[in-house]
C-alpha cells in the first residue's frame, strides 16, 4: 500500500494488482484486463484492470460520467471496448455476444418483464434454456423463497413496491447461476430509508449465494457499507482500489480522500522527516522515506480526526487558531466550520454529542484547532521531481 | 380514456364558463356529426325495417359488403405483419437513409387517395411501367380485388406503422438489453420480451387499418373499374346507388358501413384503455 500511496495518478497494472489485491487463497472469478474506450474525441475509460475474487463484492465508485456505467456495460457485454479483455472464470469473453457470457445484470430501472408475472420473470432465464418445466418450477419454488416473496409471486412487476421489484430482478439473474452479479446503481431510484433497509438485505443475500458482485455507485456511504473493496473511478481512471477502510485511512489522491467522506485538505512542508503546519511541526506517520526535505505536501485531515478546544484551553496535536463560522446539527453529531488564522479556506470539523456537550462552543468564538490523525500526499499539480 | 382532471379555481363561485363552453361544444357537434349520423338512421328507417332488410339483402348490395370486408381483412393482415417488421427494422438499426425511408412509409398519409389510386393504374395498369410487361402474360392486376388489396395497403399502410412505431421508439431499452444478458436470442428476446408490449399497438393499428379500408373511396374507384358484382366494394356502391336514385339502396349500405366504424372505434377505445392500463 504505501509504494502506491503518494504518485497522483497510479497506473494498476493487472500483475502489479493481483498480489496485494486479491488474497491469494481465493479464487478469481473474474478479471478486467486494460479496458479502453473512446467516444469521439473523449476517451472514457483508461486501462482499467481490476480483479474480482469468488464471493467478492467490488464497489465502483465515482461521480456521474466518470465512466462507470461503461465498464459494467462492457463487462455485460452490452458495449464493446476498444481494447481490453473480460475474462470470466478463466474464459476470454471479451469478443462473446452478451447473451452468452453468463452474468447477471440488475438494473437501474430494474428492467423487468412487465407482461410476466413475477414467477414467469424469475423462470424466465431456464425457460429459454428449454429446462424442463418441472426443474423450472423447482427453481422458481427456491428462489421465491430465498429473496422472500412467495406471497407476491403471481403478481406482475407493476403492483410491486421498488425494493420487492428489485429481489425480482435479483432472483431472475440467479435463476441460471451467473459468473458475476452486475448492480448498475440499484439504489437510485429508492428512498432513503427503503435504501439503507435493501443494502443489508442484499449483502446478506449476496453472502448467502456466494455469487462474485461488481456495484456501481456514486454513493460514498453506500460504497463503503457494500464493498469488500472500493475502486474510486475518475475521469475513467481507477484512482484507488483497496479495502473501504485502507481507502478511507489512507487515500491516495486528493480526489479519492474529498470523494469517499468529507476531507480538509492543508498545505504543508517537508522538514527534517517532519511535516510542518501552521506553527507546529507534526511527526509523519508512515512514507516518511518518500519525502524529501522542503517538499511541498497536502495533509488530507477527516473532520471527526481534528479537534477544536476554545482559545486558550489545551487541545491534543494543536497546530492553528481559528474562528467558528457556522454549526450545523446534525443528530448523532454536529458540524463546525472554522475558519483557520494560515489558510483562505475553512475546514470542517464533526464533533459527537459528548465531545460537543463537555466543550460548547459558538459561532464567532476564537478556538484551537488540533489534528490527531492524516495523511500526507505529493501536492498535486507539483513537480515531484 | 381516464385522464387526470385539472381541479384549479379560476373564479370565486359559481363558473359560468363550465356548462357554458360544454353548451357550445354539443351545439356545435349537432349539425357537424350528429345530425348527418342520425339522419341516416332515420332516413334508412322511415319506411320500415322490412324496406331496409330488403334494399340491404340484394345479391349486389351483400357482394359488395363482402368485397369491402375481405380486402380490408387482407390488408389489415398485411399492414400489421409489414407494419411490424418495418417498425422494428426502422427503430433498432440505424443506418444511412433511414430517416428517409420512414418519411417515404409515413408519406402516403398526407397524399390524396384519388392521387394514391392514379399512381398504382400508372404502374400496374395495363399500359403502366410494369403492367406493360406483364400483360403480355395475361397477367392483369388492375380492376381486380387484388387491385383494391393494392390500393388500401398504400393508403392505410403508414396507420399501422406509426402506431407500431410509436411503442418501439418508447420501449424501455433495458428491458431487451436484460433479455439478452440472461441468455436470450435476438429472436427470443423479440418473441418474449418485444411483442409482448406491442400486443396493444397491433390491435389498433389493425382496426385502425381495417377502419379506414373499409371505407375507402378515392383509391378504390380508380383502380377497381367499379364493376357491379365483381370489383363494387360497399362505398361505391354507395355512391352508384345513389347515382343511380336509389336512395334506399344506397342508404341500406350506409347504416351497415356507420355501425361498423361505431363498432370498430369502441374496440379501439376499450383496447387503448387497457393498454393504459398495463
Amino acid at each position: 500500500m504505501q509504494t502506491n500511496m503518494f504518485g497522483a495518478h497510479i497506473t494498476l497494472a493487472p500483475e502489479v494488482l493481483a498480489p496485494q489485491d486479491a488474497p491469494k487463497s481465493r479464487r478469481i472469478a473474474a478479471s478486467v484486463i486494460g479496458l479502453s474506450k473512446q467516444f469521439g474525441q473523449t476517451s472514457v475509460l483508461k486501462n482499467i484492470s481490476f480483479d474480482i475474487a469468488e464471493g467478492e463484492t467490488l464497489v465502483l465508485l465515482g461521480s456521474s460520467g466518470s465512466g462507470k456505467t461503461t465498464i459494467l456495460r462492457t463487462i455485460a457485454g452490452l458495449e464493446q471496448p476498444d481494447s481490453g479483455r473480460v475474462i470470466l472464470h478463466g474464459r476470454d469473453v471479451t469478443d462473446l455476444p452478451a447473451r452468452e457470457r453468463g452474468v447477471g445484470v440488475i438494473f437501474q430501472s430494474y428492467a423487468l418483464f412487465p407482461k410476466m408475472t413475477v414467477e414467469q420473470n424469475i423462470g424466465y432465464g431456464l425457460k429459454i434454456r428449454r429446462r424442463k418445466p418441472t426443474e423450472i418450477r423447482a427453481a422458481v419454488d427456491r428462489l421465491v423463497e430465498l429473496v422472500r416473496l412467495k406471497d407476491h409471486r403471481k403478481k406482475y412487476p407493476a403492483q410491486l413496491s421498488g425494493g420487492q421489484q428489485q429481489r425480482v430482478a435479483i432472483a431472475r439473474t440467479l435463476a441460471y447461476q451467473p459468473e458475476v452479479l452486475l448492480f448498475d446503481e440499484p439504489f437510485g431510484a429508492l428512498d432513503a430509508q427503503t435504501r439503507t433497509h435493501l443494502r443489508r438485505e442484499i449483502r446478506t443475500l449476496l453472502k448467502k449465494v456466494n455469487v462474485p458482485a461488481i456495484f456501481i455507485t456514486h454513493d460514498q456511504e453506500e460504497a463503503l457499507e457494500l464493498g469488500d473493496r472500493i475502486a474510486v473511478i475518475n475521469g475513467g481512471y481507477i484512482e484507488q482500489i483497496g479495502a473501504p477502510r485502507e481507502i478511507y485511512d489512507h487515500s491516495a489522491t486528493e480526489y479519492v480522500a474529498t470523494f469517499l467522506g468529507r476531507a480538509n485538505l492543508l498545505k504543508g512542508v517537508i522538514e527534517h522527516g517532519r511535516v510542518r503546519v501552521g506553527c507546529t511541526l507534526l511527526p509523519l506517520q508512515n512514507g516518511s522515506k518518500n519525502f524529501k526535505h522542503g517538499q511541498l505536501v497536502s495533509l488530507v485531515a477527516r473532520p471527526e480526526d481534528m479537534r477544536l478546544a476554545k482559545h486558550g484551553r489545551p487541545v491534543s496535536e494543536s497546530f492553528a487558531g481559528g474562528i467558528v463560522r457556522e454549526m450545523v446539527f446534525a443528530g448523532a453529531y454536529e458540524r463546525v466550520s472554522v475558519q483557520l488564522d494560515l489558510e483562505a479556506a475553512e475546514i470542517l470539523v464533526t464533533r459527537l454529542k459528548s465531545e460537543a456537550g463537555a466543550a460548547e462552543l459558538e459561532v464567532g468564538d476564537p478556538v484551537s484547532v488540533g489534528l490527531t490523525s492524516f495523511t500526507v500526499l505529493e501536492q498535486e499539480g507539483s513537480d515531484s521531481l | 380514456m381516464s385522464a387526470a382532471v385539472s381541479t384549479i379555481r379560476h373564479v370565486e363561485g359559481f363558473d359560468v364558463a363550465r356548462p357554458l363552453s360544454i353548451a357550445t361544444l354539443v351545439f356545435l357537434m349537432l349539425p357537424l356529426v350528429f345530425l348527418p349520423l342520425a339522419s341516416i338512421f332515420i332516413f334508412g328507417t322511415s319506411k320500415g325495417l322490412p324496406r331496409f332488410w330488403a334494399a340491404l339483402t340484394t345479391p349486389e348490395a351483400i357482394f359488395a359488403l363482402k368485397l369491402s370486408l375481405a380486402t380490408s381483412f387482407w390488408a389489415t393482415v398485411f399492414n400489421v405483419l409489414f407494419g411490424l417488421f418495418a417498425a422494428y427494422v426502422l427503430s433498432r438499426f440505424v443506418f444511412w437513409g433511414r430517416n428517409a425511408l420512414i418519411v417515404t412509409i409515413s408519406l402516403p398519409t398526407a397524399i390524396p387517395t384519388a392521387v394514391a389510386g392514379f399512381a398504382l393504374l400508372l404502374l400496374w395498369g395495363p399500359y403502366g411501367t410494369l403492367g406493360r410487361l406483364l400483360a403480355p402474360h395475361g397477367i392483369q392486376i388492375m380492376f381486380t380485388a387484388g387491385a383494391i388489396i393494392l390500393a388500401n395497403i398504400f393508403v392505410t399502410f403508414p396507420l399501422a406503422f406509426g402506431v407500431m412505431k410509436a411503442v418501439f421508439d418508447t420501449m424501455d431499452h433495458s428491458l431487451e438489453e436484460a433479455s439478452a444478458t440472461i441468455g436470450a436470442s435476438r429472436w427470443q428476446t423479440f418473441w418474449h420480451v418485444t411483442l409482448p408490449s406491442l400486443r396493444g399497438a397491433m390491435v389498433s393499428g389493425a382496426l385502425l387499418t381495417f377502419a379506414r379500408a373499409v371505407g375507402e373511396f378515392g383509391s378504390t374507384i380508380l383502380v377497381s373499374g367499379n364493376l357491379a358484382g365483381r370489383t363494387q366494394t360497399a362505398p361505391l356502391y354507395i355512391f352508384a346507388k345513389f347515382n343511380e336514385g336509389q336512395i334506399e339502396a344506397a342508404n341500406a349500405i350506409a347504416i351497415v358501413l356507420a355501425l361498423l366504424s361505431f363498432l370498430i372505434f369502441s374496440v379501439l377505445f376499450f383496447v387503448r384503455d387497457r393498454m393504459d392500463a398495463n
